[in-house]
């Protein structure tokens, strides 16, 4: 099969997935989420008040009709108007993914950046008391619940010594005329210290280990005895022979990262009060707030999606063993 | 030998009675008691135990089932399919009229959905119901109140388990005058009226784990929503800290009869804008919201006809029935909107939150509000009040959780909690110099509602014997920590004006409840288990 028609399969099999999803999100949320004006009993709203509400919403329509809505404006990127805040669905999404996205992928480059060498590092020095030490703070951090280890880290930092801001990502209140004039501020940059580091150490723990044990593999392979044995340098070998092929299962594993990335750590975003997806979706299933929701698993569904195939793409690029077939 | 013959007729004695007992007789039905997940809320999922451990003493056979909330209130009130549930009313101001929490037991109220789900009915209870309804003598109201919690207590169509203590907390060396206020805690309208700051910054900043669903007057249908708008917007009346209605944006306030209500306005009121607040603004908030498909205020508009104008700064409102709480409750939840830029929009509740018209005549000047992080507002210096106001803004700040809230408030981010404190938090926060923790009784209560529609809930002597099985003191020390008390009435004892002290209190007692339960007729079979 040629490239380009891989491709094209390839494509048109996401977006089969994607509408397979997008309508398992309607139906489940529909049956499995309670009514969304079931919440304003308490408020003293009676049958007759809450079906006028349920009309405004369009749940008084059948739901065939509901759902091709839902999919034709889903197909020109429309998803409609929040229950809830009563503003436009794709506003709030886009914002909210926005600043979950720049936490995400800071703290996953964090990760990878030091996870990847120092993992080849650690094989390197296997059995050493560095070795020890590093897989045991690499497995911590990855088993410690991160609302907990996001406590701590406000307790010391936030509280004891009060060097660093506990909750939102900029000083309120703030104006920006965008996302990046939002977030290219040193307010924002120490505002988002502690809650990056707390994703990048829960994150450190896989490219570490993954690289640490890849590269033992590969130091039993016939062409780093053949490097060893033409002399070269460990440091060279180490780096440019061994890392370079030890890779593969890294980037297989940062893909997966950052396509799960979009619906953020709900604990971090909870913990240090910070606007992103996570929180969001939160908020959207708590209150059946069925645009929101669905809009929001969408588009995660959609990176997941996306993430996938490039990796595949990718994967036949760095490693040309990998066929099309 | 006799001795064995004794020890047969014995025998034979027990076995008739046995079978007699169960020709006459048969087993009271296994009953299911609703109430939320543990997760949800701990307490009403504990509360729900302890009565069953304590049913199932009696010989019943009972199983809690912990539910998802919304399902459980979709469950309890739209289908009305349940046993018992164990629930909860918030206490809100417009809910210290005495109207809401006596409704709830109304039989023209227990349609599905509404506000009734049990089914009490008692035509004695509803005619008196009326009558304090339409009685505007406050002291004969008071009478027929007390007369009527009196009257359903001995029923036992539910039984109030407890309410619970609302504990908050501020900074006392940024700010001083917070009165907390039952109900509403210190996030109530007049507390950024009172506040008097006590440093260099004036802006009182409150932080909370709960924001709006959307600041549009004719869309928010939560609290969260109305408790920031009462804030900027004007109502005639306004509830004082101690819960009376003293007018506001009303000079006065005279019933001429029983359905006709006269206001005068205040004279030099202006709009956010400038424009003044003339009667015109009044009628006309009145009549859109009547015409509006906003249900969120139906309750208090039900008895209004219609509203006319009567001159530049007065009103009528014609009653199609005497109404006592409209003076109260409804002419104090409604608030004057300007007329002028309200009046071309067709479809109010469609707006998005940069079209909505944020302009009221307020003590407080609307300025931002920004999802999920921050709301603003400024001292309106133009205004009636604005001598007594000592803050120059209000600001909230949003968290996520009652975690975050409460580190705010230790490091000095924020003032004041507008929400209670997790029971984990009191403790740090009493220890913390610069914190006063403040605690309110909440008149909104917690609840157990028998289906009265069904066994062995449609007999009175069932559920008088089943709410003395109830260890609700047992309740308030542990599950509460002891901040709370145990329930006399739906009238909470801090709403002390109308709360009746002299109802029957079914205090706990096993003894009690089985000479309850032998005395209509209920025994035990051989297995202990209660029958009728």
């Amino acid at each position: 099969m040629s490239r380009r028609n891989y491709l094209i399969k390839r494509v048109v099999q996401a977006l089969f997935s994607l509408w397979i999803i997008a309508t398992i999100l309607f139906f489940l949320f529909r049956m499995g989420l309670p009514d969304p004006t079931a919440a304003l009993i308490t408020e003293g709203l009676n049958a007759e008040q809450r079906a006028l509400i349920r009309a405004q919403f369009g749940l008084e329509d059948p739901l065939w009709k509901q759902y091709m809505l839902f999919l034709t404006n889903a197909l020109q990127g429309e998803f409609g108007t929040s229950f809830s805040y009563r503003a436009p669905v794709a506003e709030i999404v886009w914002e909210r993914l926005g600043n979950t996205m720049i936490l995400m992928v800071a703290a996953i480059t964090l990760a990878y950046a030091i996870g990847v060498p120092l993992g080849a590092w650690l094989s390197w020095r296997r059995g050493s008391l560095a070795d020890t030490l590093g897989i045991f703070v690499g497995l911590m951090f990855r088993s410690a619940p991160m609302f907990w280890t996001g406590m701590i880290a406000i307790l010391i930092f936030g509280v004891s010594f009060a060097l660093f801001p506990t909750s939102g990502m900029r000083t309120l209140p703030y104006d920006a005329t965008g996302f990046f004039d939002k977030i290219l501020t040193l307010d924002f940059l120490w505002h988002a210290i502690l809650p990056v580091l707390v994703v990048a150490l829960y994150y450190l723990g896989s490219p570490l280990l993954i690289m640490r044990n890849t590269m033992l593999e590969v130091y039993g392979e016939d062409f780093i005895e053949m490097a060893r044995a033409k002399g070269l340098p460990e440091r060279d070998i180490l780096y440019k022979h061994a890392a370079r092929n030890a890779l593969l299962p890294v980037v297989t594993q940062l893909a997966v990262t950052i396509g799960l990335a979009a619906g953020g750590q709900v604990v971090v975003e909870v913990v240090f009060s910070w606007p992103g997806l996570g929180r969001e979706i939160l908020n959207a299933v708590r209150t059946s707030d069925f645009p929101l929701a669905q809009a929001s698993f969408l588009i995660m569904a959609a990176f997941v999606i996306t993430l996938n195939l490039l990796v595949d793409f990718l994967y036949s690029t760095l490693d040309p063993r990998v066929s099309f077939r | 030998m006799r001795m064995t013959k004794l020890l047969g007729s014995t025998i034979l004695l027990a076995a008739t009675t046995v079978a007699f007992g169960a020709a006459a007789q048969t087993r009271v039905a296994p009953i299911e008691i609703y109430t939320t997940t543990q997760s949800y809320d701990p307490i009403r999922y504990e509360s729900a135990y302890i009565i069953a451990d304590a049913w199932r003493d009696l010989g019943l056979e009972v199983e809690v089932r912990p539910m998802e909330f919304s399902t459980l209130l979709d469950r309890f009130y739209t289908e009305q399919d349940f046993d018992a549930t164990v629930l909860g009313w918030s206490g809100r101001t417009d809910r210290l009229d005495p109207q809401f929490f006596l409704g709830t037991l109304d039989s023209r109220q227990a349609d599905p959905g509404a506000n009734n789900p049990g089914g009490y009915a008692n035509a004695d209870y509803d005619a008196l119901f009326d009558a304090q309804s339409g009685e505007f003598n406050i002291e004969a109201r008071r009478d027929i109140v007390h007369e009527m919690q009196d009257l359903y207590k001995g029923d036992a169509p539910m039984a109030v388990l407890f309410h619970r203590d609302e504990v908050v907390g501020y900074n006392h060396t940024t700010f001083t005058n917070l009165n907390a206020m039952a109900g509403e805690g210190l996030y109530s309208e007049w507390v950024p009226m009172e506040a008097q700051p006590l440093g260099e910054r004036a802006t009182l900043r409150i932080g909370g784990p709960q924001e709006p669903d959307n600041l549009n007057p004719l869309a928010s249908t939560s609290v969260w929503g109305w408790k920031w708008m009462r804030m900027y917007y004007d109502r005639l009346v306004r509830l004082s800290p101690d819960v009376e209605p003293v007018p506001w944006a009303a000079a006065s306030v005279d019933a001429v009869d029983e359905v006709t209500i006269d206001v005068t306005l205040r004279e030099g009121m202006n709009f956010h804008d400038g424009k003044p607040v003339t009667a015109e603004d009044v009628a006309f908030t009145f009549n859109y919201y009547m015409g509006s498909d906003y249900s969120y205020f139906n309750a208090y508009l039900a008895p209004l006809a219609s509203v006319e104008v009567t001159g530049d700064l007065s009103v009528r409102f014609n009653l199609t029935e005497p109404s006592a709480p409209f003076a109260t409750i409804t002419l104090s939840q409604i608030p004057i909107l300007p007329k002028h830029l309200w009046e071309g929009i067709e479809n109010p509740e469609e707006l998005t939150p940069e079209q909505i018209p944020t302009v009221g005549s307020g003590p407080f000047v609307y300025e931002r509000y920004d999802r999920g992080e921050y709301m603003s507002l400024r001292a309106n210096d133009a205004h009636f009040y604005k001598e007594n106001i000592g803050v120059d803004g209000v600001e909230f700040v949003i968290y996520a959780d009652a975690e975050g809230v409460f580190t705010g408030l230790q490091t000095g981010q924020i003032d004041m909690t507008a929400w209670r404190m997790e029971p984990g938090q009191i403790p740090l926060a009493e220890g913390n110099e610069n914190i006063t923790v403040v605690s309110v009784p909440d008149f909104g209560y917690f609840h157990i509602t028998y289906n009265t529609r069904r066994e062995p809930f449609d007999d009175r002597a069932a559920r008088r014997a089943l709410t003395m099985a109830m260890d609700r003191e047992r309740m308030v020390n542990v599950l509460l920590d002891g901040r709370g008390e145990v329930g006399g009435s739906v009238v909470a004892p801090v709403n002390a004006y109308w709360h009746n002290p002299f109802v029957e209190r079914f205090e706990y007692d096993m003894a009690a409840a089985r000479a309850e339960l032998e005395a209509a007729g209920y025994s035990w079979d051989s297995d202990g288990r209660l029958q009728r």
